[in-house]
C-alpha cells in the first residue's frame, strides 16, 4: 500500500492562485471595523468588578457609593439582575455532562478569580471604572480546588455542592480485544506526558457595542464573535427577546483562534443597555482578557502501547485527565476538546484495538474553552510520545516505526470511528526528513557538545482532522450562502463564515469567481450581519475551506447554470455551447458571438426580462441559497457506539531542531519544519499563513506562554508581559512543504487547515529537548520549556 | 488641549488622567490606533509624537499639548498605499490586521532612521509589536522589502 497519488486539478482561473487579499485594503489603512471601533452618540460605558478570589461566598455587596458618584446610571449585582436574564445556556452538552448553572454575573458564590459580581454603566469610561473601584463586596472565603488530581480524590471539597465529585464528565470508550493484546505482545510500553495552561490570547479583546430600543424590543449588538447567528440565539435565549428582534453585527474580528466562541460576560454590558435604554460600550482591558477569557489546554496523559516485535502497534490504553477550570460546557465549550482528544487517540496510526478514559475535572480557575487544535494537539502529544517509546523498546528508528505503522488506504475507518477519507501520511513524513537532512543533523549530535550546548531533533507524524460536527451542542455542522448576481451585473456572497484573519472573503470570491465567470474584484463578501446572511455557524474548526466553500460553491454552481441558460437564448444557441470567462459570456468558437455578464443580469431582470431570457426556469432571477452538510458525518452510532463528527482530515508531518544549555536550563529552537497536505488549496499563500501561524502559537505555548494560578487560585499571568506571547526575536523560522491530495467528499477537493500547525508543535518541541538531553537521560514529561524547568528536568526534579 | 494630528490642528477637551490613545480613537475618531494591552507591550496603538515612534496608551494626552502626532493615516497621499502598507499586502503580512496599523507605524519608523537593514535589526527594532496570526515571518519579509523599495526610489 502507499500513499494516494496527487491528482492535477482542473484548470480554473481564480481558484488554486494566491492573489491579493479582498480584505488587505481596509485593514492596512487601518480602516477594519473591529466592535470596538464603533461609537453612538450618548452612549453609555460598562465596567465590570471581578472577583479577587477563587472560591468564595458573596456575603453582601455595597453599590451605594457607586451609584452616587456622576455620571452613573445602572449598577448591577448578581442578585439585583436575577429576575432580568436566564443563566447562560450551555454550548455543548455531551456524554452526561455536567451542567452547572451559571449567570453571567456571580449569584451567590464566585468560582474562579476574575468572574464577574457587579457592573456599572456610566457616561465616561474612566468614570466607569470609578464607579466599579467603589463597590464594595464582602466573601466569605471558601478553600479553592485548584489541582485536577486531588479534585478527583474522595472526599475532596466540592467546585459545585450538588454534584457527587468534581468531575464535569467522565468517558470511556473501548474498541478491539485491548486487553488480550496487551497481554500477549512482545513490547510493552508507556508514558507520562503533559501540558500546562494556556490559550489563544487574539490581540482583540472582547468588545462589543449594544443598543436597545424599548418600544420597539429591538437589541443590535456589535460585537466580536466567531459566530453571530449563535450570539444571536443565545441572546434571544437568556434575554426572552423575540430572536428577530434581534440584530448581531460582526464585521473585522481581531483573532479568533477558538477563544471566541462564547458569550459569557456579553450579556452583562447588554443587560446594562437594556435597562438603560441607551447604548452601552464594553471594551476588556487584557487583564480581564487574562484572568476570565477560556483557558485552554492543562492536561495529563498516561499511554500504554502494545508493540509487535516487528514493530507493529497492536493495542493504546490512554488515561486522560483535563482541568476545564470552572466550567467547560457552560460559559465555554472546552471540555469537548478533550473528548476529541478521546476520539483521535489512535492518530494517524493502524491501530484497532484500543481504550480509552477520560476524565474531564472541574477546579477553581478561569473556564475553559476552544483553542486552535481542539484536542487534536492533546492526542497527538501522547500518541507520537508512546510512538518513540516503542521505537526504543522494538530497537527501531522513530521515524521506521512511524512507516510501519501509519494508515496508507484510504478511506481507513479508525478504531474510534472516524474515517480517513483520503490522505497521504507516508509522502509528508517522507518530505519532512528530506528537507531537514536528518543525516546531517545525527552526525552534528554525534559531534558532542558545543559551547556546551545540546543538540535535539525530532519528527513526528500529525492528523489534522477538522469541520467539526458535534450534537447537542451550537456546533452542529452545516453552512449557508446566498450567491446573488445582481441586475447591474455585480455579485454577492452572503455567508455565515466569518473573518477573523484566515482569508475567507479572499477564497469566497475566488471560488464564486471562477463559477460566475467575473474577476474577483467584484464580488463583494457580506457576513458577520444576521439580518440578511442566511443561519450559519461561523467560523471554527478550520471549517471555512469545506463547510463555508462548499455552501458558496453550491450555491454559486446554481446561478451559473441559470447564467449559462439565459446568455444561450440570447446567444441564440445551445447551453452546451456557451462558455463563462473574464466577466463574457461567449459562444466557442465563435468569439464575435459575445455578451457581458452586466448584459446577461440586465436582460435576465428587466429589459426584456424572464419571461422571455429564462421562459423554463421557476426562479428566474440570479439569486440562489444552499446549505451544505457532509456526507461523512454520521450522529446514528454504529452497534460499537462510534459516530462521526469530524468529516475531513488532513495529513502531515513535522520536524524541530533545538539546542539546550544545560547551564541555564535555555532552550533554543532552531528550524521548525511542517508537511502538510489539506487537499486542494484554494489560495497556497493562505494556507501558508495559516500554518505558519498555528505553528508559532504552538511553539509560544509550549515555551513560554502559561495561564500561571498562585497557590491560592489568583492568576499571576495578568498582564502580556507576564503571560508571554512570541515576538519577531523569539519566533523560529518554520519552513513549510505542500502537499495536495484532493478529498473526495468536498466539491472543490478542500480539507481544513487552519488548526496544522498548532496540533504537533508543541509535541515536536518537547520531543526535540528530550531528544537533546538524551545523554543526560531527561524526560521531558510536561511543558512549558521555560528555562527554570528545564534546568529542574535536568537536575532530575520533578515538574 | 492642542495638538496636531495628522497635520490638522485639533482641540479637545480632556481630563489629566485620558491617555493619549484614548483621545485618538474616542474624541478624534483614528480608529486605526488599536489598544491590544493598554500595557505598552502590545505594539497596536504605535503612533509617532513629533517624530519618535512611541505607544500610545503609555502616553497622557496632555503630554501631546502643543505636538505633532501622526498616525497610520498620516503618511502617503491618501488615495494610495504607502511603499510599506502596499509591501505588507503583496507579501500576506497580515491575517486579522488588528496589530497591522501599529507594525506599519514601527515599520516607516524603522525605515526613516534605518534605511537598510539588516534581519536581526528588523527583529530587534520591530519587537515591542506582538502579531498572533503570521508569527512574523511575512512581516520580516514585508519590511525588507519595503526598504528595497524605498531604496531604489
Amino acid at each position: 500500500m502507499a500513499d494516494q497519488e496527487e491528482q492535477p486539478s482542473p484548470k480554473s482561473p481564480w481558484v488554486g492562485r494566491s492573489i491579493s487579499r479582498r480584505e488587505d485594503e481596509r485593514l492596512l489603512r487601518g480602516a477594519g471595523r473591529f466592535a470596538a471601533d464603533e461609537n453612538v452618540p450618548g452612549q453609555l460605558h460598562a465596567a465590570i468588578l471581578h472577583s479577587p478570589h477563587a472560591h468564595a461566598r458573596i456575603v453582601s455587596i455595597d453599590t451605594t457609593a457607586a451609584e452616587a458618584m456622576p455620571g452613573v446610571e445602572v449598577v448591577i449585582t448578581g442578585q439585583s439582575s436575577l429576575d432580568l436574564w436566564q443563566p447562560l445556556p450551555p454550548s455543548v452538552d455531551l456524554v452526561d455532562m455536567r451542567l452547572p448553572e451559571s449567570y453571567a454575573l456571580a449569584t451567590e458564590i464566585v468560582h474562579y478569580a476574575g468572574e464577574p459580581v457587579a457592573a456599572v454603566a456610566a457616561s465616561d469610561p474612566y468614570l466607569a471604572q470609578d464607579a466599579v473601584n467603589a463597590i464594595s463586596v464582602s466573601y466569605e472565603i471558601l478553600e479553592p480546588i485548584l489541582d485536577r488530581r486531588k479534585a478527583i480524590e474522595p472526599g475532596s471539597p466540592l467546585v459545585y455542592p450538588d454534584w457527587p465529585d468534581n468531575r464535569q464528565c467522565l468517558w470511556e470508550f473501548s474498541f478491539g480485544s485491548v486487553d488480550e493484546a496487551f497481554e500477549k505482545a512482545e513490547h510493552v510500553v508507556s508514558r507520562d506526558v503533559a501540558a500546562h495552561r494556556y490559550s489563544a490570547v487574539p490581540m482583540e479583546m472582547r468588545a462589543l457595542v449594544s443598543r436597545f430600543d424599548p418600544v420597539r424590543e429591538e437589541l443590535t449588538v456589535r460585537v466580536s464573535t466567531q459566530i453571530p447567528h449563535q450570539a444571536r440565539t443565545i441572546l434571544s435565549w437568556i434575554f426572552g427577546l423575540s430572536e428577530n428582534n434581534i440584530h448581531i453585527l460582526a464585521e473585522d474580528v481581531g483573532g479568533g483562534f477558538g477563544n471566541k466562541l462564547q458569550l459569557d460576560v456579553e450579556p452583562i454590558p447588554i443587560l446594562l443597555s437594556i435597562m438603560s435604554g441607551k447604548a452601552v460600550k464594553w471594551v476588556e482591558r487584557r487583564d480581564e482578557w487574562l484572568t476570565s477569557a477560556p483557558a485552554s489546554r492543562d492536561f495529563e496523559h498516561r499511554i500504554e502501547g502494545a508493540f509487535s516485535s516487528d514493530g507493529a502497534l497492536l493495542a493504546v490504553r490512554d488515561h486522560l485527565i483535563g482541568d476545564v477550570g470552572c466550567d467547560g460546557a457552560v460559559r465555554a465549550g472546552g471540555a469537548g476538546a478533550l473528548l476529541v482528544a478521546g476520539t483521535y487517540g489512535p492518530g494517524p496510526y493502524k491501530v484497532q484495538r484500543y481504550s480509552t478514559k477520560v476524565e474531564i475535572v472541574v477546579t477553581n480557575k478561569a473556564p475553559y474553552g476552544a483553542y486552535r487544535g481542539f484536542g487534536k494537539d492533546v492526542a497527538n502529544l501522547a500518541m507520537e510520545f508512546l510512538m518513540d517509546e516503542g521505537a526504543k523498546s522494538v530497537g527501531l528508528d522513530p521515524l521506521e516505526i512511524r512507516r510501519r505503522n501509519l494508515v496508507d488506504n484510504y478511506p481507513y475507518e479508525m478504531a474510534t470511528g472516524p474515517l480517513i477519507e483520503s490522505g497521504s501520511f507516508l509522502s509528508c513524513l517522507a518530505k519532512v526528513e528530506k528537507a531537514m537532512d536528518l543525516p546531517a543533523l545525527k552526525a552534528r549530535q554525534k559531534a558532542g557538545l558545543v559551547d556546551g550546548k545540546y543538540f535535539g531533533y525530532s519528527v513526528i507524524s500529525v492528523l489534522e482532522p477538522s469541520a467539526a460536527t458535534i450534537p447537542n451542542s451550537l456546533f452542529t455542522g452545516y453552512e449557508s450562502a446566498t450567491v446573488r448576481l445582481s441586475p447591474s451585473g455585480d455579485v454577492t456572497v452572503l455567508t455565515g463564515m466569518m473573518h477573523i484573519g484566515q482569508g475567507i472573503e479572499t477564497a469566497a470570491a475566488q471560488v464564486t469567481a471562477d463559477l460566475l465567470g467575473v474577476i474577483p474584484e467584484s464580488v463583494r463578501i457580506v457576513s458577520g450581519n444576521t439580518d440578511s446572511v442566511p443561519y450559519g455557524l461561523g467560523s471554527f474548526s478550520s471549517r471555512g475551506a469545506t463547510y463555508g466553500l462548499s455552501a458558496i460553491h453550491d450555491a454559486a454552481l446554481v446561478v451559473r447554470k441559470k447564467l449559462l441558460k439565459a446568455a444561450a437564448n440570447l446567444l441564440e444557441t445551445d447551453v452546451t455551447a456557451v462558455e463563462i470567462a473574464d466577466g463574457f459570456a461567449t459562444v466557442i468558437g465563435a468569439p464575435e458571438k459575445t455578451l457581458s455578464i452586466p448584459e446577461i443580469a440586465k436582460a435576465v431582470y428587466f429589459f426584456p426580462g424572464p419571461y422571455i431570457v429564462l421562459p423554463d426556469e421557476k426562479e428566474p432571477t440570479l439569486e440562489a441559497q444552499a446549505v451544505w452538510t457532509n456526507p461523512q458525518v454520521s450522529w446514528t452510532p454504529d452497534v460499537h457506539g462510534r459516530i462521526r463528527m469530524y468529516p475531513a482530515h488532513a495529513s502531515g508531518a513535522q520536524g524541530a531542531t533545538v539546542t539546550v544549555d544545560p547551564e541555564t536550563g535555555q532552550v533554543v529552537v532552531e528550524d521548525l519544519w511542517i508537511a502538510h497536505d489539506s487537499g486542494k488549496m484554494i489560495h497556497p499563500k493562505i494556507v501558508e499563513g495559516q500554518i505558519i501561524g498555528g505553528t508559532i502559537q504552538g511553539f509560544g505555548g509550549v515555551m513560554m506562554e502559561q495561564l500561571a494560578y498562585d497557590q491560592d487560585g489568583n492568576m499571576l499571568s495578568q498582564t502580556l508581559a507576564d503571560y508571554q506571547l512570541p515576538n519577531f526575536l523569539s519566533a523560529p523560522p518554520v519552513h513549510v512543504l505542500h502537499g495536495e491530495v484532493n478529498s473526495p467528499v468536498t466539491p472543490l477537493g478542500t480539507k481544513g487547515v487552519g488548526e496544522a500547525g498548532a496540533i504537533g508543535t508543541p509535541t515536536v518541541l518537547m520531543m526535540a529537548v528530550e531528544n537533546a538531553l538524551t545523554p543526560l537521560g531527561v524526560s521531558v514529561a510536561s511543558s512549558p520549556l521555560t528555562p527554570e524547568r528545564v534546568l529542574k528536568m535536568i537536575d532530575g526534579e520533578k515538574v | 488641549m492642542q495638538f496636531r494630528l495628522n497635520g490638522g490642528d485639533r482641540k479637545c477637551k480632556v481630563s489629566p488622567r485620558t491617555l493619549l490613545v484614548d483621545v485618538l480613537r474616542d474624541e478624534c475618531g483614528t480608529t486605526s490606533v488599536h489598544i491590544g494591552c493598554d500595557e505598552g507591550i502590545c505594539g497596536a496603538c504605535t503612533i509617532f509624537l513629533d517624530g519618535e515612534s512611541v505607544k500610545s496608551c503609555l502616553v497622557l494626552a496632555v503630554q501631546a499639548e502643543g505636538k505633532d502626532v501622526e498616525t497610520l493615516e498620516g503618511t502617503g497621499s491618501g488615495k494610495e498605499l504607502d511603499v510599506v502598507q502596499q509591501a505588507f499586502g503583496e507579501e500576506f503580512a497580515l491575517q486579522c490586521g488588528f496589530c497591522t496599523p501599529g507594525m506599519v507605524v514601527s515599520a516607516r519608523a524603522l525605515l526613516k532612521n534605518n534605511p537598510n537593514p539588516t534581519d536581526q535589526e528588523i527583529r530587534a527594532a520591530m519587537v515591542g509589536n506582538l502579531c498572533r496570526c503570521t508569527g512574523y515571518q511575512n512581516i520580516l519579509k514585508a519590511v525588507k522589502k519595503s526598504a528595497e523599495k524605498l531604496q531604489s526610489g
